[in-house]
């Protein structure tokens, strides 16, 4: 197996090692269906060897950016250029990428041996190589043995790698994932995520997979594209994602996450229920309302009553933490906070109870009044 | 996974770009545009030629609407709109009705035999629609052994179009309603149950409802095939003209293209305005089928069940008994005077009609129709629902390949020599040979091979065209590897619908044929015209064989071939 991955890592060698330059720039797409804009004005770059998510909510324009990018929908307007070719114009056949959609789209009448062969056939390549091939593309999916079985014989998973064996097949120098996993249940979804994520980072073909699933992408990319509405929302790591949300769209819709209308009070204040909070340097205007953004985990609940304070009106058991419904005091707002269960018992944690919250400035956004979440 | 060498030194050796790909875009558009052409030269223009040709007088000048007022006064003409009307209308009210409680017998009942009286109530799809008109006249005509049970009343005229006209489009009917009954949801009668529902009432909210798409679009297909019928008022019609009998008195009788033309635009409105309402209710149902609905299961209740298989019997001895009347007939020696057994009204010897060079023909053009009809129409269909770009092209075949539906046999085949036999037509040639019948029956029959094809491509995964591509994959090896293996249960069954129709078909070819390509359908009618009506009977039961050894041969290969996919199918 250790050969297998060595050499197709020789293989491939010009798409791995350098890790900052482009293997794919996208200059300003717009793609319409009619009046509807499906993608708006989209910019992009993508590095060689890199893993990249699409993530957003349905309808947000991924799998559109997806296809553009494959040349199987044409862009209204905008460029795209890979490795320094300008593909904006070609038509799929005559890209650089393989492809793996959300039904795998295997050929029922055919083997999997044929189904991973079928790009290489055409290719005129001797038979003896394309037994190879194939046999070294099984095994790097741990499907060796399955060469004569057909595609209905297979679970779920396995259809799965065989589709991503095809699509690696041709040797592409851009690998393109279509909500590879949605089909598939739970169980066989989290083996396979981190299975694809070891694939791709030992082939280093550059790769980019479109998910409405966040913990799929939190957990697979090297940078996470978070799309709504035909937009980029935010490009970032899955810890920028995470931590510092771009907009309170992004915010919302990764991870939970409490908002709490205030007003500003100066550069580095606001005010909530007549308490006055400090919050990271901003530069919204002083004396208008805003949204503080804070997530669960990072609340912290005490027991001395000070300051900002909520009463306790629902309390949900999770294993590993309770997440608790606040009402804040003075305001008609609740709040959730996730108490660790070691915690919960230092708080004597019951319903009815007032409790002191802090919410810690460095884990604290503040975002427009008004703008949109989920 | 032994050998590191090898791998490595593989991916160097291939072409990144294995195909050239601006050929593959322009073959693309040359089959696209050719299959345009195809419908363009063999239904548009012809059709327009045909409405030119209404506004003419002999002499090809403009003449606005006169050929119309002309038609309108003459009564023996404008009497034809009635009569076409009326049979049309007794025709589809008889069909449905009977087709609707056969197909609910089969569908909602565990009456013995569904298999059975499916099987034979295909029957008289196989014949010309000839068949049954010469089996009416052996059976009730004026020396008729069953003459006595139309008490007095002629089987020349309206009778004997209704009834053979029910006779041929009765298996039509069922089709379709059966399968708008199988289409149950077994979740709302439990529910009907359980609210105490009693059955007629369940009959009437669930049931009727359910079908009742699917029986309007029943209602309009019956009555356009009765209405553009052809070959039933020719044998039978007597004296009470029709509509389709009216356009080929007109052109081959009377030699006045411009009155058989002005017939044929009238011919027209009925069949439009039935397709355009079936297209219409065909887009409403789309949204009623719902993918959860658990399939209703009759249980068995003896009382209704033997009073459907007594109806289904009663039918299908009806529809042996018209078919073994023709058989009898072409094999006694002379009705009713001498019935020894005989052959001689098999070798069709010292007749006008052609015989067995005609039965020939018809099988050339059979095979020949259902070879290409088959592979133009699905590619065209692939074409349409499964590549990229060329939308205004693409939607524009489609919009021609619903056309043919409209358009009644008489009126393509007249539309046709109109065209083709123009003087200065560059493609004049074709009129007069074998090729010309193919395209025309061809094109006749489109509409239902079409909407096959796209239903099986709809069933494909959307994506296998985009995998083909994304692996470098001409687009006419992924269809030839993938699309079309897949869908071959489809594929034969469009074959065999263009060979029996080609077998059948009478209306269209009635005008284009020669003197070397007459067909076995159109000997019919000049035998019977001239009345050798046991050589009629014999060619009639020839055709009806033939098709019969092809739809079971037919039946035999998908068997096999399904049985051969089943590895694939549902392997595991």
């Amino acid at each position: 197996m250790q050969t297998t991955m060595t050499s197709l890592l020789t293989a491939d060698s010009p798409t791995v090692m350098t890790q900052t330059t482009p293997h794919l720039c996208i200059e300003a797409v717009t793609k319409c269906f009619g009046s509807f804009t499906a993608l708006d004005n989209i910019s992009l770059t993508i590095k060689e060897g890199e893993f990249v998510c699409f993530l957003g909510p349905s309808g947000c324009g991924k799998t559109t950016l997806l296809r553009t990018i494959a040349g199987l929908a044409r862009q209204t307007s905008g460029t795209l250029n890979q490795r320094g070719n300008d593909i904006s114009t070609l038509p799929p056949q005559a890209r650089d990428f393989g492809i793996v959609f959300q039904s795998y789209a295997l050929f029922p009448n055919l083997t999997v041996f044929n189904n991973v062969a079928y790009g290489l056939r055409n290719r005129r390549v001797d038979r003896a190589r394309i037994n190879a091939r194939v046999a070294e593309l099984l095994a790097l999916v741990n499907l060796s043995g399955s060469e004569q079985k057909y595609p209905a014989a297979l679970s779920g998973g396995q259809q799965q790698r065989v589709a991503l064996a095809r699509a690696l097949a041709t040797e592409p120098g851009l690998l393109l994932l279509d909500e590879p996993l949605s089909a598939l249940d739970a169980r066989v979804r989290g083996h396979l995520r981190s299975q694809i994520k070891a694939l791709q980072a030992r082939l280093g073909v550059t790769t980019i997979m479109v998910t409405h699933d966040q913990e799929e992408a939190l957990t697979m990319a090297d940078r996470i594209v978070v799309m709504n509405h035909g937009v980029i929302e935010q490009v970032g790591t899955p810890a920028e994602i995470y931590h510092q949300p771009a907009s309170a769209f992004v915010a919302s819709f990764i991870g939970t996450m409490n908002f709490l209308d205030v007003a500003v009070h100066s550069a580095e204040q606001v005010t909530l229920a007549a308490v006055r909070l400090t919050c990271l340097p901003h530069c919204l205007p002083v004396g208008g309302a805003a949204r503080l953004a804070v997530r669960p985990e990072a609340v912290a609940l005490t027991r001395q009553v000070g300051g900002l304070a909520g009463e306790v009106t629902d309390i949900e058991f999770l294993g590993a933490f309770q997440r608790v419904t606040l009402q804040l005091a003075g305001a008609n707002q609740t709040l959730l906070a996730d108490v660790p269960s070691r915690d919960s018992t230092t708080l004597g944690l019951h319903m009815g109870q007032t409790l002191g919250i802090h919410l810690p400035a460095e884990a604290a956004r503040l975002y427009p009044a008004g703008s949109n979440t989920l | 996974m032994t050998d590191s060498s090898l791998p490595k030194a593989f991916p160097k050796s291939l072409p990144r770009r294995g195909v050239n790909v601006a050929p593959e875009a322009l073959i693309r558009l040359l089959v696209l545009l050719a299959g345009v052409a195809l419908l363009v030269v063999g239904l548009l223009f012809p059709l327009f030629a045909m409405l030119v040709k209404s506004v003419q007088d002999r002499s090809g000048d403009f003449i606005g609407l006169a050929n119309f007022i002309r038609y309108f006064q003459t009564p023996a003409l404008v009497n034809s709109i009635a009569n076409s009307l009326s049979v049309a209308l007794m025709a589809t009210v008889s069909v449905v009705s009977l087709a609707f409680l056969c197909a609910y017998g089969i569908t909602r009942t565990c009456m013995p035999g569904k298999r059975l009286f499916r099987m034979l109530a295909i029957l008289p799809i196989l014949a010309p629609s000839l068949l049954p008109a010469i089996s009416l006249v052996y059976l009730f005509g004026n020396q008729g052994f069953l003459r006595d049970v139309l008490a007095g009343h002629s089987i020349y005229g309206p009778i004997g179009i209704v009834m053979g006209m029910s006779f041929w489009i009765f298996p039509h009917a069922l089709m379709l309603l059966t399968t708008a009954l199988t289409n149950s949801d077994a979740r709302l009668y439990e529910a009907a149950e359980a609210l105490g529902t009693p059955k007629w009432r369940t009959f009437l909210t669930i049931t009727l409802p359910g079908v009742r798409y699917g029986l309007i679009s029943c209602l309009f297909v019956v009555f356009t095939l009765a209405i553009t019928d052809f070959g039933v008022p020719k044998i039978i019609g007597g004296q009470f003209s029709v509509l389709a009998t009216d356009v080929y008195r007109q052109v081959v009788g009377q030699q006045n293209f411009q009155m058989g033309a002005v017939v044929s635009v009238i011919l027209l409105l009925p069949a439009v305005l039935s397709f355009i309402v079936d297209r219409w209710i065909q887009r409403r149902q789309v949204a009623q089928l719902s993918a959860r609905a658990v399939p209703w299961q009759p249980t068995p209740s003896p009382l209704r069940d033997w009073t459907f298989a007594l109806l289904c019997y009663a039918v299908a001895g009806i529809i042996l008994l018209v078919i073994g009347t023709a058989v009898y007939a072409s094999l006694i020696q002379f009705w009713p005077y001498n019935l020894s057994f005989t052959l001689q009204h098999y070798t069709f010897q010292g007749l006008g009609g052609g015989g067995w060079g005609a039965w020939f023909n018809s099988l050339k053009l059979a095979f020949s129709v259902a070879l290409i009809g088959t592979l133009v129409i699905f590619f065209n269909a692939w074409l349409i629902e499964k590549s990229e770009g060329y939308r205004p092209l693409r939607q524009g075949l489609h919009f021609m390949a619903m056309l043919p539906m409209a358009v009644p046999g008489m009126v393509l085949g007249l539309a046709y020599i109109f065209f083709f036999n123009q003087a200065g037509n560059p493609l004049n040639w074709l009129y007069g040979t074998m090729a010309i019948l193919v395209l025309n029956t061809l094109v006749h029959f489109y509409t239902v091979c079409h909407l096959t094809s796209v239903t099986a491509l709809k069933q494909l995964d959307p994506e296998f065209e985009a995998v083909g591509a994304s692996l470098k994959v001409p687009f006419w090896t992924t269809f030839s590897r993938v699309t079309l293996p897949v869908s071959l249960p489809a594929v034969l069954d469009i074959s065999v619908y263009l060979f029996v129709n080609a077998m059948t078909t009478v209306s269209a070819v009635v005008f284009l044929y020669n003197s070397d390509t007459r067909l076995a359908s159109v000997a019919v009618l000049h035998l019977d015209e001239a009345g050798y009506f046991a050589s009629a009977a014999a060619m009639a039961v020839l055709i009806f064989l033939t098709s019969l050894v092809v739809k079971l041969l037919h039946a035999a290969l998908t068997h096999v071939l399904l049985n051969n996919a089943q590895r694939w199918r549902q392997a595991g």
